[in-house]
């Protein structure tokens, strides 16, 4: 079932002679139980386009449907009840509020979403999976770049969204535990029906993926095998 | 709360600093508002002490106690009820030797009216002939004692104080409280005046002598020398010193909310509602001016308790809770000014790359 779909997607900045378009007739599609890989170098448009997907910044042109909803015809506080029950972002950078330790991370989530998040049990087993369990009661400043963004996917995972969309979630990852995070991103596609997007230029998830798009100067294709 | 509690406990110099901040307005808008008040209230104490709502004046003394007589024949025209009192006013220096002299106001009473009657003592008795006198604690407190003889005039001989009252002043002067028989021998005028006045619990003095007249003791208390001038003074430093007060937290709050933007960004696109973030920040800024507020008023309060009785102060809560609320008002709207930025933070700004 398609929970994603991006048509005919096209973002620009500025205007006038500063104008630059950053996406380019985009279309995207993205199933549940799929994992699908966005790869292309820095500056193609990745973060652009996965913002617009996820309903924090809004295109110029085309539409967006996720879960048969067009985002585009509904209001913004609808929006963010959406972003808040079935979308899990995973950010680029500075995921993580700085005042708060990771255990209250999730705290504050429950304060928000009263229902439908992880019971304890499947949160110690996401925390150990992801080896950062011992962390919790640390704030994100005393936490290294790579434990930072592992509890930013925990964080994102702990609403258990229908739609996990992450931004280089591997970025300052080592070998290992880019494998385990692909594992556990792939595991969640498919054993629990989600649909996740992950854009990056960390080619070491490609083997994860079950569908890869490229993006170039903000032209999207998916490569066909 | 959770949000706003946590960052504050998160945050601890930055928000001490502010609590700071706001504890020090706050006393010092509290302590100045008190000794205004203080000062003001120095002026009226024996009258509201009295619980009067008339004055009879002689017309001609341009509402001046001290300037006003009521001569006998006048006082014949006067229709005197239960509710009203003779007052004899006289400016006297009290001297005595060992003691410093203190600038005062003589009062004579009839001892059968209400003034005399109702008059509560804190020691001694009350005056038995008319070369005794009650003063006010102000005497107590510059050393003098029951028994003492004070000269309050070159020509009248000696007066005994033989017994001290509180919260009698006028018009900034320590009031003695003597006869009217005594007020008249301070007034060298023989027997021919009967008093400077006549205050009434009643609205009106019924009298039919056209020299005299009934003033509301409001009007005598605004007419009583510098009351004005002083109280205009005071509100005025008061009213600017809040206001800018106000701008200075509020502007505070602003920064304190905008430099907090780029959490609010995270939050944001976590999907945490903006109500919460807006809720979060008008909390915290109530919690902030609540702290500094206690705090502040704590302070006043130790001040109040430490402060020589020389330095008057007085607290009137209803206006201090003015204050208060004041206070909290505009730290509320300080928080809010920023909301509009808070609903619009682009998520996107922090997602970078
Ligand atoms: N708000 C903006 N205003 C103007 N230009 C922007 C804005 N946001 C992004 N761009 C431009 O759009 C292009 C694509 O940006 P984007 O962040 O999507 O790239 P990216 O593929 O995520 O890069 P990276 O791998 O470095 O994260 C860049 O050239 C960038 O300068
Ligand atoms: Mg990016």
């Amino acid at each position: 079932m398609t929970a994603i779909e991006l048509h005919d997607i096209n973002k620009e900045f500025g205007s006038g002679l500063s104008r630059v378009k950053v996406l380019n007739n985009v279309n995207f599609k993205a199933n549940k139980g799929e994992l699908v890989l966005v790869l292309g170098p820095s500056g193609s448009g990745k973060s652009t386009f996965l913002t617009i997907t996820g309903g924090l910044q809004t295109a110029t042109s085309g539409d967006v449907t996720l879960d048969q909803n067009n985002i585009s015809k509904i209001s913004k506080r609808d929006m963010e009840n959406f972003r808040l029950n079935k979308i899990g972002f995973v950010l680029q950078a500075y995921n993580l509020v700085p005042y708060l330790t990771v255990k209250e991370q999730f705290k504050l989530v429950d304060k928000v979403k009263k229902s439908h998040n992880l019971d304890n049990e499947q949160l110690m087993t996401l925390l150990k999976t992801l080896e950062i369990d011992d962390l919790i009661n640390k704030y994100p400043s005393e936490l290294s770049g790579g434990q930072n963004q592992r509890v930013a996917i925990a964080r994102a995972l702990y609403t258990d969204p229908e739609i996990i969309l992450a931004d280089e979630p591997t970025a300052s990852l080592d070998t290992g535990r880019v494998d385990e995070v692909g594992e556990l991103l792939q595991s969640l596609a498919k054993q629990q029906n989600k649909a996740v997007v992950v854009v990056t230029h960390d080619l070491r998830l490609e083997n994860y993926a079950d569908r890869i798009y490229e993006i170039m100067d903000g032209s999207m294709t998916e490569r066909v095998n | 709360m959770f949000l706003a509690l946590k960052e504050i406990k998160h945050e601890k110099l930055r928000y001490s600093l502010i609590i700071a901040m706001i504890v020090l307005i706050s006393y010092l808008i509290f302590v100045l508002t008190s000794l205004a008040l203080g000062l003001a209230n120095e002026n009226t104490e024996a009258i509201d002490s009295w619980n009067v709502r008339s004055i009879l004046l002689n017309k001609d003394s341009n509402i001046s106690l001290g300037q006003s007589t009521i001569t006998n024949e006048q006082a014949d025209d006067i229709n005197l009820t239960k509710k009203d009192a003779y007052v004899g006013s006289a400016s006297v220096v009290a001297k005595s030797s060992g003691h410093s002299q203190i600038s005062s106001t003589y009062l004579g009473l009839d001892k059968n009216q209400f003034i005399e009657n109702n008059l509560k003592l804190s020691s001694g008795h009350k005056v038995r002939n008319d070369k005794q006198i009650v003063a006010d604690e102000k005497f107590k407190d510059s050393g003098y004692k029951l028994g003492d003889k004070v000269k309050l005039d070159s020509s009248s001989g000696k007066f005994t104080i033989v017994g001290f009252t509180k919260n009698a002043k006028l018009n900034v002067a320590p009031v003695l409280y003597g006869t009217l028989s005594g007020w008249q021998t301070l007034k060298g005028m023989g027997s021919t005046m009967k008093a400077s006045a006549v205050v009434s619990k009643n609205t009106k003095v019924d009298n039919s002598n056209s020299n005299l007249k009934t003033y509301s003791i409001n009007t005598f208390i605004d007419k009583l020398p510098g009351y004005t001038a002083q109280n205009s003074t005071f509100t005025f430093m008061i009213a600017f010193l809040m206001i800018i007060s106000l701008i200075v937290i509020a502007v505070f709050l602003y920064i304190l909310t905008i430099q907090k933007l780029p959490n609010y960004a995270v939050l944001r696109a976590q999907g945490i509602p903006a109500n919460v973030l807006v809720k979060t920040t008008i909390f915290q800024s109530i919690i902030l001016v609540l702290a500094g507020l206690i705090i502040g008023t704590i302070l006043t309060v130790l001040t109040a308790l430490l402060i020589p009785t020389s330095v008057p102060m007085n607290f009137n809560f209803p206006m201090l809770s003015l204050v208060a609320l004041g206070l909290i008002i505009t730290s509320i709207l300080g928080a809010i000014i920023p909301v509009r930025t808070i609903l619009k933070v682009d998520p996107v700004t922090v997602i970078g790359g």
